[in-house]
């Protein structure tokens, strides 16, 4: 059979996500049919949605259906292509004449040393990237290697974790996301803790206290609250989405709601504030001698 | 006379970045057979210019189910550490010691480990 689904525009907020699962809720249980993502009404598509977009077609596509990008229009095929994303739907990749994305990629759960690289030289080493303060590009690469660590050490994906991401200079903004296809975190947590949370009040559960699903030998549950503190003083944001859970941190509020559908996983988006002059540094000294 | 250990974390990870659970797992490998001997390890972050928590969990944090604190405390130092990096090591290692001190949690640790143990007992 040969379906064709509408997607509205895809902004970096929780209309994107519900449009997103909403397109995943048509597809999902599609094999070996066509499946065309008519794209004719969107002239905007916030790049970094390309991660949680791209997982959804992945898994569209292992049921062995033939997913394809109509209608698109130029503008949105330049962003999509300027990042990669549009490489696997038959478009060539165009060179980044700014230097403003960083590329959509696919990893492996036991790629993250190369998924370190892919931080390290495809963004942080450019020079087109904002001038940073060192305790903020520190602090920002850390968050984002502690969102895969998360992804790898919780999600138990087999298809893969997903990342994408894109500065926008006039803003002084950066958004990077990254998206698994794993068991989501309400399933994760009723698996791991016992406990049988609303999609939502998973992931209120999974950010706040020394709450962890983590079991066996390696302690874990510091990932996601580390990278929620960091975005409270960077002043960012940040916004989950896992099962039919949504979740967003900004200005030191949190805001849940349900999407309509599940997502197939779980997405990680931060925003980072660039113009962020914050040291980082602590304000007392610490000693070496004084951790165990 | 007991030699020490002296293991910089660079040489073991190959790479200035401590990201990965994988890396921190090889750096626990040593500092564990070297503790299990009771020798002193010093382990030198010299170079390190990112850390997370997934990496520390795996190389110290798992120390916690093992060896006692007052064995780790005798036992192990660090050195070359950024005082932010420290800060991550102290966040790290209170969470290990109250990871282990749920009793469910450290059965299964215990298990894992003991099951660990007789498959390499088979190889």
């Amino acid at each position: 059979m040969n379906f064709s689904l509408p997607l509205p525009e895809i902004r970096h907020d929780k209309a994107g996500f519900e449009a997103l699962v909403c397109l995943h809720g048509q597809a999902k249980d599609c094999f070996f049919d066509d499946i065309d993502v008519d794209m004719s009404a969107i002239s905007w598509f916030d790049a970094d949605m390309c991660a949680a977009f791209g997982a959804i077609l992945y898994r569209l596509s292992k049921n062995l259906n033939t997913v394809k990008l109509t209608n698109v229009e130029k503008n949105v095929v330049s962003i999509l292509s300027k990042n990669g994303f549009m490489s696997s739907y038959g478009r060539e990749k165009i060179p980044d004449r700014w230097g403003t994305t960083i590329p959509y990629q696919r990893f492996d759960v036991k790629d993250d040393r190369y998924f370190a690289g892919y931080i390290e030289n495809k963004f942080m080493q450019r020079s087109e990237i904002p001038v940073m303060s060192p305790g903020l590009q520190k602090k920002f690469r850390e968050g984002i290697f502690e969102i895969f660590s998360n992804a790898v050490l919780h999600s138990q994906t087999e298809m893969g974790i997903f990342s994408c991401g894109q500065f926008f200079p006039k803003r002084d903004r950066l958004d990077f996301s990254v998206a698994d296809l794993g068991i989501g975190i309400r399933r994760n947590v009723k698996e791991n803790a016992g406990l049988d949370f609303a999609p939502e009040d998973a992931i209120i559960w999974a950010t706040e206290g020394c709450n962890t699903t983590k079991r066996g030998q390696i302690p874990g549950g510091l990932g996601l609250k580390l990278l929620c503190q960091f975005i409270d003083l960077n002043e960012g944001c940040i916004q989950i989405v896992s099962d039919a859970g949504y979740w967003k941190r900004e200005k030191r509020k949190t805001f849940t709601a349900r999407l309509s559908q599940p997502f197939p996983g779980t997405v990680v988006s931060v925003e980072i504030n660039t113009a962020d002059k914050q040291s980082y540094a602590l304000t007392y000294e610490l000693s070496e001698t004084d951790i165990f | 006379m007991s030699k020490n250990l002296e293991l910089s974390i660079f040489e073991v990870v190959g790479s200035p970045l401590c990201v990965a659970s994988s890396d921190g797992q090889k750096v626990y490998d040593r500092v564990m057979a070297a503790l299990s001997k009771k020798r002193s390890v010093a382990l030198s972050f010299g170079n390190i210019t990112a850390l997370t928590s997934a990496f520390l969990n795996a190389a110290i944090g798992q120390l916690y189910g093992v060896f006692s604190e007052d064995q780790i405390r005798a036992l192990l130092t660090v050195e070359d550490m950024q005082q932010d990096d420290i800060a991550l090591l102290k966040r790290v290692v209170e969470t290990a010691r109250q990871y282990f001190k749920d009793p469910q949690k450290f059965d299964q640790a215990l298990r894992e480990t003991m099951e660990d143990d007789n498959d390499d007992s088979q190889d």
